[in-house]
C-alpha cells in the first residue's frame, strides 16, 4: 500500500514523470492487418470503402494496434502508471477520462507494425470540479512506424477526483410512527423544522394528539400552529431495561408542557440524566433519525 | 339491577410457572374444566364463555377441547389487563339477562415463555388504527414498554405528592411477605426487604426491578352463574354485590398524559363510584381490597381513586400498616401479582372468592366484602363480591 | 454553397448490448464496464457503456459517411461528457466551421439521454472537387 501524498509531492512526482520523457513501448503483436480492420468498421457500422480497397487501417483505430486486450500480463511501463497510484493513493480515486485527441500524420498501412511510445505531459490541480475536488492528469501516446517515422499521436486527459463523502443511506430506525390524515402534518412539520398543534378552524382550540374533530365544537376543518418551541418538562422516565431497538440506553423520555396549553411526549437530550429535573425549562429541537423519519426532542433552555 | 343477581361459584386454575411447556389453548382448557370442576358443574352445563381481547384462545376452540356444546353467550373484553373483573361482569349481566345460565370466564397465557409484555415490539406503532396512532406519539421515542408507561405517571406521582421510591417499595415488601405464606405463590418462601427493593437495578426510573411484577405462564378461570342456583352447587356463593368497567375522559392506553392531571387513575375512580353506587357498600364495609398490582405505583394511586385514603395520603396510609394482613385494608393476601403470579388480574379474583368462602392460604377472618380492581393505567374494572 | 449543406445529416445509432459488447472487442478492450452488465451496476453504473475508443471510431465514421471516400482525417478532438449506456441512442450531429486551403473542419455533437456525451471537432483535407458541400 502506497502513502498518500500531498498535492505538493504529486506535483513533484508529476515533474519527475514529465521528467522521463518519451518511453517506448513493446511493439505491437500483430501488424495492420485486414481481418481486424474489417471486424472494426463492421461493429462501428462504417461502410468507408477506402480502408479495404486500398489497405488502409482507419486511424482511429490507431490505439486498436497496441491494445494489450486480454494479454494484461504484458502491458507496458508506462510514466503514467506510478502517478495514477499515487493519486490513488492519495484519495484521488475516482477516474474520468475528460479529452481525447488525435493528429493522423498519415494512414497506417497493411503489414506495418506499429509502436507505442508514451509521455507524461502534465499534472494540473487541485481543482474544484463538478465530480469533486481533482487532478487534471495529461499524456501523449505517439505510434510509430518504421524508421521512428511518426504516424498517430494522441493526448489523453483523465480526471482523477476524490469522490464526494457519499453518505451511505442510514439504517431505517425501527421505531416508526403510524402516520394517517390525521396526523401527517405533525410528522411534516416536525421534518420542516416545527412543531405544530392542531388548532379548530373554527372555535380554534388547540390540541394535541390530533385527531379528526375539534372535540369542543365538532367541527372538522383543522388547522394547525406553530408552537413556540418553548416547554416545560412535566414528569419523566429514564429508561435503563430492557434494551429497546433503534436506542441506546440509558435515555430520557419526557411529558413536556407547552405555553400553548397542550403537552407532548419527547426525548431530552444534551442534558446530562442527573440534570434532568420535573418543571425545567426545556428548548425543542429535530433529530433525523434515518433518511426520512425526524423526531422532535428537547434540550435545557432558557426560562 | 345487577347487584346480586349472579355469582361466581367455581374458581380453577392451572399451576404458577415460568414455562408450562404446555400450548396455551390446553393451559385454558385446564383451568375451564377445573373451575367447572369446583363448582360441581360439567361441560355440558356450560353456554356462555368470556375472555380477554387479548387471549389467544378463542371461545370456540375452548368449547372444543372441554366439550361444550351449545353457546348462546360469548364476548371479549378489551384494554388488556383492565378487562379481568369486566369478564366477570359481562358473565354477570349475561345472566342476569338470561343470555347464559352458566358462563365461564377464562383467561391463559404462556406470559413468560412466549410472547412477553415486558418486552419492547416495534410494531407497537406500526398500523394507522385508532391505537397504532395513539402509540405512534410515544413508541418513536422508546416509550413503549408498560414499566415505562407506568414510571410517567410514577414520577408525576412523587413530584406532586413528595413521595419517594421507599413509599413504592413498600407494597412490593407487602406483596412479598404475603406471598411467602402463600404455597400456590411463586415467590412462596421468599419474602423481601425495603432494602434489598432499594438495592434492586433500575428497569425505567423511578421503577425498579422489585416495582415491577414478575411474569407468569398460567390460566385462571371463574363460573359465573345465578346467585340463587350457586346457592345449590357445591361451594358456598361470592356473590357479585357489584360490577363495573370504567373509563375517563381524555382516556389513552396506558399513556393518559394529556389531562390536566397525572397524579391519579380517573378510570379507576369511574369504576369506584360505580362499585359503591351499585353495592349501596362504602370503604368501611371492605375487609379486604385485592389491587391489581402490575407495577407498584399505582397500588398507591387506586387507594386513593377508590376512596380508601385521601389525594396524596397512600404513602402515609401504607407505611402505617395499612395494606398489611393485619392493617386497615389487608391488601392482595395472596400475594399478589408482585407475589403469586402475573395471571393478569384473574388470580386475584380467585384470591377474592377464596378468601370469601374461607379457603385461602392467609385466609382472614370475618370477610363479607371483598373488592377487586383490573388493570390500571388502561381502561379497566372492578368487582365487589361478598359472602352470601 | 449554401449554408444549409454545411450541416451534416444526423446520424442517430442505437446502442445496444450488442453494439457496446462488439465495439469494445473489434477495439481490443476486454474491461467489464463494456460487457457485463452486472458488474458495471456493482460499479455504480446504470449499464454497460460504450468505451472511448469506439466513441473515436464513431465520430470518424459520421464524418467520414457524409465526407465520402476521398476525405483524409487529419484530426480528432474529442471532449468527453456523460456515459453512453446500452439501451440509449447517440444522435450524431455536425456543422463544417471551416474550411480553408483544401482542409476543413467539422464540430460534432454526440448526444444520448444523459446529454453530451462528446463535443469536438475533426479536421479532414479533400482533395479539390470531392468536398461534398
Amino acid at each position: 500500500m502506497r502513502n498518500a501524498l500531498t498535492d505538493e509531492e504529486l506535483h513533484e512526482l508529476a515533474a519527475k514523470q514529465t521528467a522521463l520523457g518519451e518511453l517506448r513501448g513493446t511493439p505491437a503483436v500483430d501488424p495492420v492487418n485486414v481481418p481486424m480492420i474489417r471486424h472494426w468498421l463492421a461493429a462501428m457500422g462504417d461502410e468507408n470503402p477506402v480502408y479495404l480497397e486500398r489497405g488502409l487501417a482507419p486511424p482511429a483505430m490507431a490505439q486498436v494496434w497496441t491494445m494489450p486486450g486480454l494479454r494484461r500480463a504484458v502491458k507496458d511501463r508506462s510514466p503514467v502508471d506510478e502517478l495514477m497510484a499515487a493519486l490513488d493513493a492519495s484519495g484521488y480515486t475516482g477516474v474520468v477520462a475528460t479529452n481525447c485527441e488525435q493528429v493522423h500524420h498519415r494512414y497506417a498501412r497493411v503489414g506495418e507494425v506499429l509502436t507505442p511510445a508514451t509521455r507524461f505531459t502534465s499534472l494540473a490541480g487541485p481543482k474544484r470540479t463538478a465530480l469533486g475536488v481533482g487532478f487534471f492528469a495529461t499524456w501523449n501516446i505517439t505510434w510509430y512506424a518504421a524508421d521512428d517515422e511518426p504516424v498517430a499521436e494522441m493526448l489523453f486527459r483523465v480526471l482523477k477526483f476524490r469522490p464526494r463523502e457519499k453518505k451511505p443511506a442510514r439504517t431505517p430506525y425501527p421505531l416508526r410512527p403510524a402516520v394517517n390524515q390525521d396526523t401527517a402534518f405533525f410528522w411534516e412539520g416536525v421534518r420542516q423544522g416545527e412543531l405544530r398543534v392542531q388548532s379548530c378552524a373554527d372555535c380554534g382550540l388547540l390540541r394535541h394528539p390530533p385527531g379528526p374533530l375539534c372535540p369542543q365544537c365538532r367541527s372538522a376543518n383543522r388547522s394547525y400552529a406553530v408552537a413556540s418551541g418553548h416547554g416545560t418538562l412535566y414528569s419523566y422516565v429514564v429508561h435503563h431495561r430492557p434494551p429497546v431497538p433503534g436506542r441506546e440506553t440509558p435515555f430520557v423520555v419526557g411529558v413536556v408542557e407547552l405555553p400553548e396549553g397542550v403537552r407532548v411526549v419527547g426525548n431530552v437530550v444534551d442534558c446530562p440524566i442527573e440534570e434532568v429535573a420535573v418543571g425545567m425549562p426545556l428548548r425543542v429541537t429535530y433529530r433525523p433519525m434515518d433518511d426520512e423519519l425526524v423526531l422532535p426532542m428537547w434540550t435545557p433552555g432558557e426560562p | 339491577m345487577l347487584s346480586g343477581r349472579a355469582a361466581v361459584a367455581g374458581i380453577g386454575a392451572t399451576e404458577f410457572s415460568k414455562e408450562s411447556g404446555r400450548s396455551e389453548l390446553r393451559l385454558a382448557a385446564e383451568a375451564v374444566l377445573a373451575a367447572l370442576d369446583d363448582a360441581g358443574l360439567s361441560p355440558a352445563d356450560v353456554d356462555g364463555l368470556v375472555t380477554f381481547s387479548q387471549d389467544a384462545n378463542q371461545e370456540i376452540a375452548v368449547a372444543r377441547e372441554v366439550g361444550v356444546g351449545d353457546l348462546t353467550y360469548f364476548s371479549r373484553v378489551e384494554y388488556g389487563g383492565g378487562a379481568a373483573c369486566a369478564t366477570v361482569a359481562h358473565a354477570a349481566m349475561a345472566v342476569a339477562t338470561g343470555m347464559a345460565r352458566t358462563v365461564v370466564c377464562y383467561r391463559a397465557f404462556n406470559e413468560r415463555s412466549g410472547r412477553r409484555f415486558g418486552q419492547p415490539d416495534a410494531r407497537l406503532g406500526g398500523q394507522p388504527t385508532s391505537q397504532g396512532l395513539e402509540m405512534s406519539w410515544h413508541v418513536p421515542f422508546g416509550l413503549m414498554t408498560p414499566a415505562a408507561w407506568v414510571a410517567m405517571f410514577a414520577r408525576r406521582y412523587m413530584h406532586t405528592f413528595g413521595a419517594t421510591s421507599e413509599d413504592f417499595g413498600r407494597v412490593a415488601v407487602a406483596m412479598r411477605r404475603h406471598a411467602a405464606t402463600n404455597p400456590a405463590a411463586w415467590f412462596h418462601g421468599r419474602p423481601i426487604t425495603l432494602e434489598e427493593h432499594q438495592a434492586s437495578r433500575w428497569i425505567v426510573e423511578p421503577l425498579r426491578l422489585l416495582d415491577c411484577c414478575q411474569e407468569s405462564d398460567g390460566a385462571v378461570a371463574l363460573v359465573v352463574t345465578s346467585a340463587e342456583r350457586a346457592r345449590d352447587l357445591r361451594r358456598s356463593p361470592a356473590v357479585i354485590a357489584a360490577a363495573a368497567q370504567g373509563s375517563a375522559a381524555g382516556q389513552l392506553m396506558m399513556t393518559s398524559y394529556y389531562r390536566d392531571d397525572m397524579s391519579g387513575l380517573p378510570e379507576m375512580g369511574v369504576v369506584g363510584r360505580r362499585l359503591w353506587e351499585m353495592s349501596g357498600l362504602s370503604p368501611s364495609d371492605i375487609r379486604i381490597a385485592i389491587l391489581y398490582d402490575h407495577f407498584t405505583p399505582f397500588v398507591l394511586a387506586q387507594l386513593e381513586e377508590l376512596g380508601f385514603c385521601g389525594r396524596g395520603e397512600a404513602p402515609a396510609y401504607i407505611a402505617d400498616g395499612g395494606i398489611e394482613l393485619d392493617g386497615r385494608l389487608p391488601v392482595n393476601p395472596h400475594g399478589g401479582q408482585l407475589g403469586e403470579a402475573y395471571i393478569h388480574g384473574m388470580n386475584g379474583i380467585a384470591e377474592a372468592v377464596r378468601q370469601i368462602r374461607g379457603t385461602a392460604a392467609n385466609q382472614l377472618d370475618g370477610v363479607a366484602n371483598v373488592l377487586v380492581t383490573a388493570g390500571t393505567g388502561v381502561p379497566t374494572s372492578g368487582l365487589i363480591l361478598s359472602a352470601g | 454553397m449554401s449554408e444549409e449543406r454545411d450541416v451534416l445529416p444526423e446520424l442517430s445509432i442505437d446502442l445496444t448490448p450488442t453494439l457496446v459488447v462488439a465495439t469494445a472487442l473489434a477495439t481490443m478492450d476486454p474491461t467489464p464496464v463494456h460487457h457485463d452488465p452486472a458488474l458495471a451496476r456493482a460499479q455504480g453504473s446504470k449499464d454497460i457503456f460504450l468505451n472511448i475508443l469506439t466513441t473515436m471510431g464513431l465520430v470518424e465514421r459520421y464524418v467520414t459517411d457524409w465526407a465520402g471516400p476521398a476525405a483524409v482525417i487529419r484530426r480528432i478532438d474529442v471532449k468527453l461528457g456523460v456515459p453512453a449506456y446500452a439501451g440509449d441512442r447517440l444522435s450524431l450531429t455536425g456543422a463544417v466551421v471551416s474550411r480553408a486551403d483544401g482542409e476543413l473542419t467539422v464540430e460534432v455533437r454526440g448526444a444520448v439521454s444523459l446529454g453530451d456525451h462528446a463535443i469536438g471537432t475533426v479536421t479532414l483535407t479533400l482533395p479539390e472537387g470531392e468536398d461534398p458541400c
